[in-house]
């Protein structure tokens, strides 16, 4: 029988996906925000593995609404990288410093 | 047996395809991965017993997000092979920190599993004589009812947020206003004249 | 824990799709390969005939008008989501239940007239 622990793996494995992928691919933001999409990813299972395993529904609720949060945050932040490009041209993070001082 | 059997189907599935939306060279292969991994996690909830929150996954993610970064990647005329420049000068540093990363959630894993940590009480039991849909839906709207209209602020926000950025009026078209069309009278566009002889009529 | 027996047809189905799919992809690629001579040169794999170079890439760029109704398609998508609990636990949950959803419905009714009255649906 499967444990919890081999859905822990799983979720930390894809969490530090994730978070490689954020720093691997500084340059395109939306690799970013889909490396941000596998991190919630990663974190449903967790929250998911430990509601079953606990016997919990909690757990369940509180995935919906990572859910939630998840769908707004792409969103948003694809609204953002459109308008960005628009001005610019390119998505490169590298030039996101025009507001410095 | 089987369920042993599709849980390292599932799991291989979801670390493989998460590893390659990470390292894809071409980001329209990125998303088609991300898609590949939110099927097999939701393959991974199934088996969890979590039924709601699978469908969810496919519908939401894969139906509407994975969607949309994939109208992203196709409106942005980028040339991606420039963006990834820097791939490998990165790499040392995040292979770096991910695998401090990995260490400290080993490490998490291994004082949970010691018993370190107690868990609290149970708050919602999961019942035996409800589905699980049904189960989440009494829990959703009684308990978490405030956390639930919060989420819908969550949208509103979200909704109003992404018109206000990406929403412009465009000039130069003529859109059709269909109740000025029915609005208008027959003696507002037509004039009955009886010219006389040898006088024009005035436009 | 929820009986896992009753998901087995369809991951026999999903075994069977997944299967004959493969199958359909590379055996006539294994067949093609073992059978024929497979020598290409630049002549062979330049466009003959009806075929022409391409002009551009094959990424064609969308308008942005796209992405706006597919925010709105997000939004009412996870409305239509939510729904689903309530309708089957409605019994259950009483008049609290009931008008949480409402409030809800008429939050994100708000954000529909906003983006009605900005012109976000109009497709001119």
């Amino acid at each position: 029988m499967i444990g919890l622990t081999h859905y822990l793996v799983v979720g930390a494995i894809l969490f530090v996906l994730g978070v490689l992928g954020i720093f691997i691919n500084r340059k395109n933001v939306i690799i970013i925000l889909m490396a941000i999409e596998l991190i919630l990813l990663s974190v449903n299972i967790n929250l998911v593995a430990f509601s079953a395993y606990l016997g919990d529904l909690v757990g369940q609720v509180f995935s919906m609404f990572v859910l939630t949060v998840a769908a707004g945050e792409a969103a948003i932040g694809l609204a953002i990288l459109v308008i960005y490009f628009r001005g610019r041209g390119t998505i490169a993070v590298d030039d996101v410093n025009r507001m410095k001082g | 047996m089987i369920q042993t059997i599709a849980f390292y189907l599932f799991a291989t599935l979801v670390i493989a395809s998460g590893a390659l939306t990470v390292f894809a060279r071409n980001p329209v292969h990125s998303v088609l991965w991300l898609i590949l991994a939110f099927f097999n996690a939701a393959g991974l909830m199934i088996l969890l017993g979590a039924e709601f929150i699978a469908m969810l996954l496919i519908i939401v993610y894969v139906g509407a997000v994975a969607v949309l970064f994939l109208f992203v990647v196709m409106m942005l005329d980028v040339d991606f092979a420039e963006l990834r420049a820097g791939f490998v000068r990165y790499l040392p540093l995040g292979a770096l920190l991910a695998i401090v990363l990995a260490v400290e959630i080993v490490f998490a894993i291994g004082a949970w599993s010691a018993g370190a940590i107690n868990m609290g009480a149970r708050i919602a039991p999961v019942a035996s004589d409800v589905s699980n849909t049904q189960a989440i839906g009494q829990l959703l709207y009684t308990r978490y009812i405030f956390l639930f209209e919060a989420a819908g602020i969550i949208l509103l926000v979200a909704m109003v947020g992404a018109i206000v950025l990406t929403h412009r009026k465009r000039g130069g078209v003529k859109p059709q206003d269909i109740g000025h069309q029915v609005r208008r009278r027959p003696e507002d566009a037509t004039r009955l004249t009886r010219p006389e002889s040898g006088q024009g009529v005035e436009l | 824990m929820t009986d896992l027996s009753q998901y087995l047809p369809i991951l026999i189905f999903l075994g069977i799709a997944v299967g004959l799919s493969a199958l359909f992809v590379f055996l006539p690629m294994g067949v093609s390969r073992l059978t024929g001579t497979h020598n290409p040169d630049a002549a062979k794999l330049s466009e003959y005939e009806c075929g022409f170079p391409a002009f551009e890439d094959s990424r064609s760029q969308f308008d942005v008008r796209f992405y706006l109704v597919a925010i709105l398609f997000i939004i009412f998508d996870l409305e239509a989501a939510f729904l689903f609990p309530w309708a089957v636990s409605l019994q259950d949950i009483g008049w609290a239940g009931w008008t949480t959803m409402m409030v809800f419905l008429a939050e994100l009714a708000l954000g529909l007239v906003y983006a009605w009255k900005k012109g976000a649906l109009d497709w001119e």
